[in-house]
């Protein structure tokens, strides 16, 4: 992956081209086909010319309920490019794209690998004339609204566990973690059987806050035993649109996550850690990387770790742009250096993971958690939550709220607590007519569901998942058909097309949004709609083809009536019509 | 090995520890449709077709699940029949499949199964993607994309039987397609054409040259026989059509290659039954050759013979015998030029 970024940096027209790429097939001795398969999957490379500077628009929920549409005009006008378009000089091409990790600051788009927010008209036009004196570079230089601190909403007073330090400690001198207390639990670890940690961490009712909820304790416990090499493995890929707690906890205390994979590694008996971080996130690269470079000079991580027998180290993998490789075994797969498929189950990861061997798949909030429970006891963690979702959760406003960003709040939040006081309420003038929850893989919240609390059982009984924790508040403005649109749109762009269900499911169900959308629909499609997405939920390989059911029919649940209205050819949807205009103008999906 | 008890179908049946539940079935003659599976190859796991039910609740895809004590797999019900139809119907509007036009037509798993399961035309609201369609860059072989169903077989086949890698696939989601080397024509591309991908693909996606236009499946006639190339001793299913032609050649699992063939054997058989081909001696006589009888020529042979090895001592004379005759003539090949000849010079093409 990094052999080929920098190649294609190097271009300076943002392509690998075949003559190149050959070269690489033969120096790394794998047959071409690989690296075309390689290359053809991860959304980052293209194998034509593009342009000096990229332009990615995100066009996922958050951003597109913030107006995304409307940034792709803005560029139409000042450069001329559509979709799929660049500039005749060479200068930029256009590209939509799906979540960049900036909710809060939506609507964003990442120029090379720089990514920009709150973007309006306006702003737009100052941002790329000042690219036209840059040179694309490997360093990110992000603008300053989506510095991770930026995003974090401090007001008015929260459980903050994972986020005491944030914007306290510096994330690039190690001295100042060490000097609040960092690296201690992993001394207390240490000193620890390893038997015991997993007991504590057991003990703690922490479950896994990527997705699934899995008690993080169980699944240290089920890894393989025995004299063999064993991995950690960090799942940093964050890419359920409307997240982006991982990015902001990496960003700004990276020592954090070094030390709770430390923690998992002795427990486990693992010598090796691996963050899997999506290639979008260059800030979160650089800052990890030197963070692991610190804590090696401070013989906190290498061999005999702190003075103990236990040796411990971490790399860094990057991700190529595939929502699919958060999937544990795709990433895995990613890791590998193949196409990022997903791997049936059994054999789950715990027994033949990285390279075949013992390998744990936990989330970045999730091992964050670890030192805290160290340090202070399970008790001290369960003493907040709900009975079996214990802890604090971090939740990632955004939409049409006065104040997005993330907070940290004991699990089982309420919509009406979230939004109501931490994202003080819609804009004035603007009412509330359902929230995203989960990102693309969750559900549709109406206003009957305001008390609900948000934990991880919970919603599962209204056929909604809490997810990575994403809130998108949408208004009335917002046309439910148009925002299911968007979520299809991103589930066929995302499969990875291995298995039947999901690889044509997408595409049919993308196909029969767009028939509402363009009103040419018939109320038959609706349930056409829900037939394809039970059979995906049924025989998809992984959850990414098990999911989109969920959105469908929560959705149907409370608009129904607006599916109907939209099977009229007369009906006025001026949204759907930007939507079908912007997004779909340069064919492609 | 540790033997398993589990049921299938309401049957007792025993399997072994890492056998999965597809292959028990097989082993007792239960069929369990599917596509992506193939026991040459590993585990793929991604047509989803062969979901069977397992003790009463979970589905779970028969080619990949391992086989515990006490399970209870059921093969078939509404649902399964309802997935596996939706699964189907969902392949067909993927692509762009004709049977009247494909050189498979009749061997096909995919048609086979859409017969069973009784899956009607696509109604044509979902549109297909068109695909690469490549018949003619290749002495050996035809590609026709718009009939795959991306099951990854022939990737397989190459990366892991031929181990040539030439396949793979390419994009993502609904634009997956397959390449061969990077994005090369099959005729440009490191393909030895050994025909492995052709013959594990389970539809009229890749398919040979030889097929077109003779004859249609059914009335093809397979005789087994023993590769004449080699030392390895291929056997070779033979298919001829009702004119006696050959129209192909498949690699036999059960014999030493277990189904593998290289070019020669796949390819290699268009000598049988070609009008080139000698049938009568033919005797050089003022510079040109003419037609004799088997009298005269072996006559000449002996003769000229019998005149060497006088003039010249028997070690002058040698003979290189063919694999293309059976081991009893090659026996009598060498038994005459030793006994009757009485040298020791000896070889045969196969010893190479
Ligand atoms: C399509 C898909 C995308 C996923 N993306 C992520 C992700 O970006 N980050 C993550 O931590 N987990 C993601 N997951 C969940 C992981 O498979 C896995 O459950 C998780 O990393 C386990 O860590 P945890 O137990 O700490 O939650 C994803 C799952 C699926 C099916
Ligand atoms: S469900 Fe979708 S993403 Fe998952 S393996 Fe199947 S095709 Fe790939
Ligand atoms: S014929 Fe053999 S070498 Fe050629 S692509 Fe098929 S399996 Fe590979
Ligand atoms: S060409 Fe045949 S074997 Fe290869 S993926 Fe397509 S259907 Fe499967």
């Amino acid at each position: 992956m990094l052999i080929l970024r920098d190649l294609e940096v190097q271009s300076g027209k943002n392509m690998l081209d075949i003559q190149t790429l050959r070269g690489v097939a033969e120096e790394m001795n794998i047959p071409e086909s690989d690296v075309a398969g390689f290359v053809g999957f991860y959304t980052m490379f293209n194998t034509k010319p593009r342009a000096k500077f990229l332009i990615r628009v995100c066009k996922s929920g958050p951003c597109h309920v913030m107006g995304s549409t409307t940034i792709f005009d803005a560029i139409q006008k000042h450069l001329g490019i559509g979709i799929g378009e660049g500039t005749k000089d060479g200068m930029f091409f256009l590209e939509k794209c799906e979540c960049l990790g900036v909710c809060s600051v939506a609507p964003a788009m990442m120029i090379n690998y720089d990514i920009h927010g709150n973007l309006t008209p306006k702003r737009i036009v100052s941002i790329l004339n000042s690219y036209k004196k840059k040179k694309p570079s490997l360093m990110e230089d992000c603008g300053k609204e989506v510095e991770g601190k930026t995003c974090v909403i401090n007001e008015p007073r929260q459980t903050k566990r994972l986020l005491e330090n944030i914007g306290v400690v510096d994330p690039l001198r190690i001295d100042s973690y060490i000097g609040k207390g960092g690296y201690e639990s992993l001394k207390k670890s240490l000193a620890m059987d390893p038997s015991k940690i997993i007991d504590t961490v057991k003990d703690s009712g922490l479950r896994g806050r990527g997705g699934a909820g899995f008690p993080a304790g169980m699944k240290w416990s089920f890894v393989g035993k025995g004299p063999v090499q064993k991995y950690v493995i960090c799942n940093a890929d964050e890419g359920e649109p409307g997240t982006f707690k991982d990015r902001i906890l990496m960003e700004e205390n990276p020592h954090l996550l070094i030390e709770g994979m430390a923690i998992c590694g002795f427990a486990i008996d693992a010598s090796l850690g691996y963050i899997y971080v999506r290639g979008e996130y260059r800030r979160s690269i650089e800052r990890l990387q030197v963070a692991i470079d610190q804590a090696r000079k401070k013989g906190i991580l290498g061999k005999n770790i702190l003075g103990s027998k236990f040796s411990f180290d971490v790399i860094i993998k990057e991700g190529g742009g595939a929502y699919v490789c958060g999937e544990e075994t795709s990433l895995i797969n990613s890791m590998e250096g193949k196409r990022g498929y997903p791997r049936f189950k059994p054999p789950f990861p715990g027994g033949a993971g990285f390279n075949n061997l013992p390998s744990n798949v936990n989330n970045v909030e999730t091992l964050m958690s670890v030192p805290l429970i160290i340090e202070k006891g399970a008790g001290w963690y369960k003493s907040v939550g709900q009975p079996n979702c214990s802890g604090t959760k971090l939740y990632c406003l955004s939409g049409k709220l006065n104040r997005t960003g993330m907070v940290e709040l004991p699990m089982g939040a309420t919509l009406k607590e979230i939004i109501n006081v931490y994202g003080k309420g819609l804009p004035k003038g603007r009412k509330f007519k359902f929230a995203q929850v989960g990102g693309s893989a969750g559900g549709i919240l109406g206003k009957d569901l305001m008390d609900l609390p948000l934990d991880i059982d919970q919603p599962m009984k209204q056929g909604v998942t809490l997810g990575s924790g994403v809130v998108l508040v949408c208004d009335e403005g917002t046309c439910s058909v148009d925002f299911l649109l968007q979520i299809l749109s991103f589930f066929e762009h995302e499969s990875c097309g291995q298995c039947v269900p999901c690889r044509v499911g997408t595409a049919h169900l993308h196909h029969l949004a767009r028939k509402f959308a363009s009103r040419t629909a018939v109320p038959g499609d609706i349930d056409l709609m829900v037939e394809k997405a039970t059979v995906m939920k049924k025989a998809s390989l992984c959850a990414l083809g098990q999911s989109p059911i969920m959105p469908i029919t929560t959705m149907l649940k409370y608009f129904r009536k607006e599916f109907l209205q939209h099977c009229d050819p007369k009906h006025k949807c001026p949204q759907c019509d930007r939507s079908l205009s912007r997004y779909y103008a340069g064919g492609g999906h | 090995m540790e033997s398993i008890q589990l049921t299938i179908n309401g049957k007792q049946l025993a399997g072994h520890r890492g056998q999965t539940i597809l292959e028990v079935a097989g082993e007792n003659n239960i069929d369990i449709p599917h596509l992506c599976y193939h026991p040459r190859i590993s585990k793929t796991g991604a047509c989803r077709i062969c979901l069977v039910r397992v003790n009463g609740t979970m589905l779970k895809t028969a080619c990949t699940e391992p086989v515990i004590a006490d399970m209870d797999v059921v093969t078939e019900d509404a649902e399964i029949s309802q997935i596996r139809t939706g699964l189907l119907e969902m392949l067909l509007s993927e692509g762009c499949h004709n049977c009247l036009y494909c050189e498979w037509n009749g061997e096909c798993e995919l048609q086979r199964l859409c017969q069973k399961y009784d899956v009607q035309e696509p109604s044509g609201v979902f549109k297909n993607r068109e695909r690469t369609v490549d018949t003619e860059s290749s002495n050996g072989l035809r590609r026709n994309e718009n009939r795959c169903i991306l099951c990854g077989r022939c990737v397989k086949a190459c990366g892991e039987i031929q181990m040539q890698g030439v396949w793979n696939f390419t994009g993502r989601g609904s634009s997956t397609t397959l390449t061969s080397d990077m994005f090369a024509k099959l005729g440009d591309s490191s393909c030895v054409m050994c025909g492995t991908c052709v013959q594990l693909c389970p539809t009229g996606a890749l398919s040979f040259q030889t097929v077109l236009g003779r004859g249609q499946a059914w009335d093809l006639k397979k005789e087994t026989s023993v590769c004449i190339y080699c030392g390895v001793g291929c056997q070779i299913d033979f298919y001829t059509n009702k004119e006696g032609q050959l129209v192909k050649a498949i690699g036999n699992e059960n014999g030493p290659n277990e189904g593998h063939l290289c070019v020669k054997g796949r390819f290699g058989f268009d000598f049988v039954q070609s009008d080139k081909r000698l049938t009568k001696p033919l005797i050089k006589k003022n510079g040109k050759f003419e037609e004799a009888s088997w009298d005269e020529a072996l006559d000449l042979v002996s003769s000229k013979l019998t005149e060497i090895k006088s003039k010249s001592g028997p070690d002058s004379i040698m003979a290189f015998s063919s694999a293309k005759c059976t081991n009893e003539e090659n026996y009598l090949m060498q038994k005459f030029m030793r006994a009757v000849i009485g040298t020791n010079n000896v070889d045969h093409c196969a010893r190479l």
